[in-house]
C-alpha cells in the first residue's frame, strides 16, 4: 500500500515537473527549433481551392507519384484561411514542408527572417536553367538565395464576352476616351459597363483599379516605390490616380462592393454587366462552354508617355525553412519546375495560365496566345498590389478603395487616413 | 484504472504519516489534492498562461515572425488616437445594447409567452432555439444569400410594392452593422428564452396564487413577483450577455470583416484583423487587453452588486 503512495507521489511530482516544463516551452514568443518530421510523403499546402485548379493539382500529385522518387500528400486550404494561416504555418515546429506562394516582395518578406528553404539546388538543375532573367530575379532573395521556383503566370485585362459586345453591336476601346464611350454606350442600353466584384471577402480584387491607373498614370516604377513605402498615398501623383478612377466611378456596378468578385464574373457572363478588369483565375469557376466567348482587351492607356506596364503574377512554390524532408523537397521542387508538370496543371485547369518554363505548352486557345503576347508587349511587369507589398498593407488599400467607391467626394481624408494607416505596417 | 488504484489505496486506515513533516489526520487526501491540482494545471497551461502571454504581448510590438519588442505602453497610447478603435468602441457599445437589451427584453417576452403548458408548445420552444443549434458560421452564410443585392430581402421588398428600400444591406455603411446584429439576435433570443423558462419554472406557483388573492393584475403580479424572483437569472443572463456581445465575432467576420470600410467594426473583429491580417500582433494584444478589462469590468461590478444586494 505504501508503495503505491510513493509512486502517486512520484506520479504528482512528475506532473509538476511536466507542467512546468510545458509551461517554459509553451511561451508563444519563443521561436520553436523543431523540425518537421523526417521521411514520408512530402506535405504540400495548398491555397488553389476553386474546383478545377484543386483537380489540376490533384492530378499533378498523381503524376509525381507515378514518378516514383517520391510523394507528395496534398493538403488543400481555402484562399483565406491559407493567407492568414502562413506565418504559423512557417513558423511552427512540424510545419507543411512546401507551400504554393507568390514570389517577389512576399517570399521575400518570409526570406528575410530566414523561414525559407535556399532552393539553389533546384535551380542549379537543367530543367530551370532556361528560365527567364526577370523569372530568376523574382525569385532570388535580399540575400542573394533562390528562394521560389514559379511554375506558372496569368494576366490581367478587362475580360468581356465576345457574343455580347456584339449583340450591344460595341467593340474593345484603344483609349481612355473610347472606352468612357464604350461605358457610355453600355450604360444607355440599361447594362452596368464595368463589374467590379469587391464585395463579400474578395475586397482585394478593386485594387487591380488601383494599381492600373497608378501604372498607366505614374508608371510601373513609381507604383513600386510607393507601395514599398518611398513615396506617399497622400502625394499629389496618387490624387491623379483617384481623379481618374472618379471619370469611369458612375459607369461601376453600383453592387460593385457587396459582391464577391466570383458573383461579379457570372453577371458579366450572363450579360448584367459589361465587362470587368480581372485576372484569368475568375475562368476556373467559369462553366467550359463559356470559355471559347470569352475575350479581354488591355487597359486603356492614358498617358503614351509612360512606358506600357501590365500586371501578370506570378505563381509557384516555396518550401518552408524548417522542413525535415529537405532531398525530398528539393525533388518536389525540381519535378515543379519541370515543363511537363506545368503542363499537367494546365491541362487540369482551366488552361488560361502560362507556363513559366520557356518550352512548355499552354493551352493553346485564342485566348491563351492573344494573353502571351499581351505580356509579352510590356516592358514592364507587375505582380498585384499584395504581392508588390506585403498581405498586411492589402486591407488598408481594401478600406481606402472601398471607402472611395461609396464617397468619392471624401479623397482628401480617405488618402490621410491611408497612408496613416499604411506607416503602421511600414513601421512593424 | 488510475482511479481505481488510488480509491483502493484510500479505503483502508489512514497511512502512516510519512515524510518528515508528518501531518497526520489534517492532511488533504491525495486524491482531492489531484483533482484540484490536475484541472487547475491544465487551466494553467492552457489559460492562465496564455492570457498571461497575452498581457505581456500587449507591452511589445511583434509581427509574430521575429522577436517581439518590448515598447511598454506605446499601444495603449496608439490607442488613444486611433479612429477606427473609437469607432470600434462605439459600435461595440451599439451593440451591446441593442444585440444585448433586445435578446434580453425579447428573451424574456417569449419564454413568458411560451412558459405554460398547452398542445403544441414544445414545438415553438423548438422552433426558437433551433438557430441556438446552428454555427454561427453557418448562420451567416444563410443570411449573407438573404442580404445579397439580388437575395431574398430585396425580392421580398420588391414584390410588396417597396423597391425604394432595396439595397446592398452589407455594403452600406449605413446599414452594416444592423444587418449583421439581426443573424446575430435571431440566434440570441432563442438561448436567453430557455434561460429565462429555467428561471420561470423555479419561481413557485403559491407566490402567484397569494398575489392574485390579494387583488394583484398581471401586470403587478408580473413586476413584484415574476420579476423579483428572477434575480439569479438575471445575473446570469447579463453575464451571458455581455460576454457574448464583447466576444461576437464569427457572424460579424463571416458576413462583413468589419466593412466596409470599417462601418461594422467591433473591437473582436478589430484585434482579429490587426492581429492577423496587419500582422501587428503587439497592437492586437493591446486589443484584447481592453476586450478583457470592458467584459471582466462590467461582469464584476455586477456580480458584487448583486451579492451585495443578496446579503
Amino acid at each position: 500500500m505504501t508503495n503505491h503512495q510513493t509512486s502517486r507521489r512520484r506520479f504528482l511530482a512528475g506532473l509538476g515537473a511536466a507542467g512546468t516544463a510545458a509551461l517554459l516551452s509553451g511561451c508563444v514568443t519563443s521561436g520553436s527549433s523543431g523540425k518537421s518530421a523526417s521521411g514520408g510523403a512530402v506535405t504540400l499546402q495548398s491555397n488553389l481551392s476553386a474546383p478545377q485548379a484543386k483537380a489540376a493539382m490533384e492530378d499533378l500529385v498523381a503524376a509525381y507519384a507515378k514518378k516514383g522518387t517520391g510523394e507528395v500528400s496534398l493538403n488543400t486550404v481555402a484562399a483565406e484561411t491559407f493567407r492568414t494561416q502562413l506565418p504559423t504555418y512557417l513558423t511552427s515546429a512540424n510545419p507543411p514542408d512546401v507551400y504554393t506562394w507568390y514570389p517577389g516582395s512576399v517570399a521575400d518578406a518570409y526570406a528575410r527572417k530566414d523561414l525559407l528553404l535556399d532552393l539553389g539546388e533546384v535551380w542549379e538543375s537543367p530543367e530551370l536553367a532556361g528560365y527567364s532573367k526577370a523569372l530568376n530575379s523574382l525569385c532570388t532573395a535580399t540575400s542573394g538565395k533562390k528562394v521560389f521556383v514559379p511554375t506558372t503566370y496569368y494576366w490581367w485585362g478587362m475580360f468581356y464576352r465576345k457574343s455580347h459586345f456584339a449583340k450591344w453591336g460595341v467593340s474593345e476601346p484603344k483609349s481612355w476616351d473610347d472606352f468612357l464611350d464604350l461605358c457610355d454606350k453600355l450604360k444607355s442600353k440599361g447594362i452596368s459597363p464595368i463589374g467590379l466584384g469587391a464585395g463579400g471577402n474578395t475586397a482585394w480584387v478593386a485594387s487591380a483599379w488601383f494599381d492600373y491607373l497608378n501604372i498607366r498614370i505614374n508608371g510601373a516604377d513609381y507604383h513600386r516605390r510607393l507601395l514599398a513605402g518611398e513615396h506617399r498615398f497622400d502625394d499629389p501623383e496618387v490624387r491623379k490616380v483617384f481623379d481618374r478612377w472618379q471619370e469611369v466611378l458612375p459607369y461601376f456596378d453600383p453592387d460593385g462592393t457587396a459582391v464577391a468578385f466570383q458573383d461579379a464574373s457570372t453577371s458579366m457572363l450572363n450579360g448584367r454587366s459589361g465587362m470587368m478588369l480581372i485576372g484569368t483565375f475568375f475562368a476556373d469557376a467559369a462553366p467550359k462552354d463559356a470559355l471559347d466567348d470569352i475575350d479581354f482587351f488591355r487597359f486603356p492607356v492614358i498617358d503614351p508617355k509612360v512606358p506600357l506596364a501590365e500586371e501578370a503574377p506570378t505563381d509557384g512554390y516555396f518550401a518552408g525553412a524548417r522542413t525535415g524532408r529537405h532531398d525530398e523537397v528539393i525533388d518536389l521542387m525540381r519535378y515543379l519546375g519541370t515543363a511537363e508538370a506545368q503542363e499537367i496543371y494546365i491541362k487540369g485547369s482551366s488552361g488560361t495560365v502560362l507556363p513559366c518554363h520557356p518550352d512548355a505548352g499552354d493551352a493553346g486557345t485564342p485566348l491563351v496566345v492573344k494573353g502571351r503576347a499581351h505580356i509579352e508587349e510590356a516592358a514592364e511587369i507587375t505582380q498585384f498590389f499584395n504581392r508588390d507589398s506585403s498581405d498586411a498593407l492589402q486591407p488598408t488599400a481594401d478600406n481606402a478603395l472601398t471607402r472611395f467607391i461609396a464617397e468619392p467626394k471624401s479623397i482628401g481624408p480617405i488618402l490621410t487616413t491611408w497612408q496613416r494607416d499604411a506607416e503602421k505596417i511600414w513601421n512593424v | 484504472m488510475a482511479v481505481l488504484t488510488t480509491t483502493k489505496s484510500t479505503s483502508p486506515a489512514p497511512a502512516p504519516p510519512r515524510g518528515r513533516r508528518g501531518r497526520g489526520a489534517r492532511r488533504t487526501p491525495p486524491l482531492v489534492l489531484a483533482f484540484v491540482l490536475i484541472p487547475l494545471l491544465a487551466e494553467a497551461v492552457w489559460v492562465f498562461w496564455p492570457a498571461l502571454q497575452g498581457f505581456y504581448l500587449a507591452l511589445t510590438s511583434w509581427d509574430g515572425v521575429s522577436a517581439p519588442t518590448f515598447v511598454g505602453l506605446d499601444n495603449f497610447r496608439e490607442m488613444a488616437g486611433d479612429a477606427t478603435f473609437r469607432d470600434a468602441t462605439w459600435n461595440t457599445v451599439l451593440w451591446l445594447v441593442l444585440f444585448g437589451g433586445l435578446s434580453a427584453v425579447l428573451g424574456l417576452a417569449t419564454a413568458l409567452l411560451l412558459q405554460q403548458e398547452r398542445r403544441g408548445i414544445g414545438f415553438y420552444r423548438a422552433a426558437l432555439f433551433l438557430p441556438v443549434v446552428f454555427s454561427l458560421v453557418a448562420t451567416a452564410l444563410v443570411w449573407q444569400a438573404i442580404y445579397q443585392p439580388d437575395g431574398v430581402l430585396n425580392q421580398v421588398l420588391e414584390s410588396v410594392g417597396l423597391e425604394s428600400l432595396r439595397h446592398a444591406w452589407l455594403a452600406d455603411r449605413d446599414t452594416a452593422l444592423y444587418a449583421v446584429i439581426v443573424p446575430a439576435l435571431w440566434r440570441q433570443i432563442g438561448y436567453v428564452m430557455v434561460l429565462y423558462l429555467a428561471g420561470l419554472k423555479g419561481i413557485d406557483p403559491a407566490l402567484h396564487e397569494a398575489a392574485k388573492v390579494d387583488g394583484a393584475g398581471p401586470w403587478q403580479r408580473f413586476r413584484h413577483v415574476t420579476l423579483p424572483q428572477l434575480r439569479s437569472v438575471n445575473a446570469v443572463v447579463l453575464s451571458v450577455i455581455v460576454i457574448d456581445s464583447l466576444r461576437s465575432f464569427d457572424v460579424v467576420w463571416s458576413l462583413t470583416r468589419g466593412g466596409p470600410y470599417h462601418s461594422s467594426e467591433l473591437l473582436s473583429t478589430y484585434m482579429y484583423s490587426t492581429a492577423f491580417q496587419s500582422l501587428r500582433l503587439g497592437y492586437g494584444s493591446a486589443l484584447a487587453v481592453v476586450i478583457f478589462v470592458l467584459a471582466f469590468g462590467v461582469i464584476a461590478s455586477y456580480l458584487v452588486r448583486a451579492f451585495r444586494e443578496a446579503d
